[in-house]
């Protein structure tokens, strides 16, 4: 049941055809995972709490320093050294009062992901290295958990939401570890990546629309350009390919 | 079999700046030879040692994924290759 405050609060959303009550009511009982608050991150996690999902859950081990901040936008410099996830747990209150933010300032990795992740129903992919993604990928299928991906490099990002045993998941379409090092990036273009991302969480919680999924969509921020591959699943996948097709 | 190839935009250095190029071959992989032969330093890029894709090369033929089989791919007249490079930052 939506109260009058909430009902008025998210009222131009509620008038969205295929939204209404019903919509608003699904995303006050989601449970979201975001793993990582930087530049991703802060985006969707600001648009999930500003539209009202019920219990999101912050991971990040990381604490803020002075170069996250063209991006990284629940983080300012009075936080520098201090945990992330204190910030934008601070930041996201301040957007909206009535979502619960749990912050968890640990590292998401083998050993912890069950536990981190378990009572979510949805994972969505912020981070920023490949191997922790694998981890969230695998985790998603085993757990049937829905999983939204995100990713960015200079004005380049990405975006693919993954239904376990129903799409294409980032292990069917990534061939594997690559090297890593810092990576060029402007913040708006996680803006743009982080906002497709809570689009997609918020059009499979409210049940409409048609979700990335098998769908890779590529944005180049530099000639205002979106291009969509299509994905599908590989039968071989280390992640996925012993589910059943569910689609 | 006279195939576009759209370059990623990061290869554009290696290729005198061109981000598209008409290659022929029946496969994915015979492209990406030709691409090589054209522009000998792009050879690094497109593939590993061992003559494998580059881990970091994603290739779709007509919008759709050739993964994970790239370079065995056939490709026919007229085609569309884009070559996507795999990006992972947050």
């Amino acid at each position: 049941m939506l109260s009058q405050e909430e009902l008025e609060r998210y009222s131009r959303q509620i008038l969205i055809n295929g939204f209404g009550e019903e919509g608003q009511a699904r995303l006050k009982k989601a449970k979201v995972f975001i793993a990582g608050v930087g530049g991703l991150g802060s985006v969707t996690a600001t648009y999930l709490a500003a539209a009202g999902v019920g219990v999101i859950r912050v991971v990040d081990h990381d604490k803020v320093e002075l170069s996250n901040l063209n991006r990284q936008i629940l983080h300012r410099d009075e936080d520098i050294g201090k945990n992330k996830v204190d910030s934008a747990t601070k930041r996201l209150k301040g957007i909206n009062p009535k979502v619960k933010i749990e912050a968890v300032a640990e590292e998401i990795t083998e050993a912890s992901i069950s536990r981190l992740v378990a009572g979510f129903d949805l994972i969505v992919d912020a981070m920023d290295n490949l191997p922790t993604r694998y981890l969230l990928n695998k985790t998603a299928i085993e757990k049937n958990i829905p999983f939204f991906h995100g990713a960015v490099n200079g004005f380049e990002g990405r975006a693919m939401t993954v239904i376990p045993g129903q799409t294409a998941c980032l292990r069917c379409v990534y061939r594997g570890a690559v090297v890593e090092g810092i990576f060029p990036v402007v913040g708006v273009t996680p803006g743009v990546i982080g906002c497709i991302q809570a689009t997609e969480v918020i059009k499979y919680l409210v049940g409409t629309g048609q979700l990335l999924g098998n769908r890779l969509l590529v944005y180049d921020g530099l000639n205002m350009k979106f291009t969509e591959f299509k994905v599908k699943r590989d039968p071989n996948c280390e992640h996925c390919g012993g589910l059943k097709d569910k689609s | 079999m006279s195939v576009k190839v759209n370059l990623h935009r990061s290869l554009a250095s290696l290729t005198n700046g061109q981000t598209v190029v008409e290659v022929n071959g029946d496969t994915v992989g015979q492209c990406l030879e030709q691409l090589a032969t054209r522009f000998p330093r792009l050879k690094k890029r497109l593939f590993e040692k061992d003559g494998a894709l580059s881990r970091i090369l994603e290739i779709y033929i007509n919008g759709e994924s050739t993964y994970p089989d790239e370079l065995a791919t056939t490709v026919k007249d007229g085609d569309e290759l884009h070559t996507v490079v795999l990006i992972f930052g947050g």
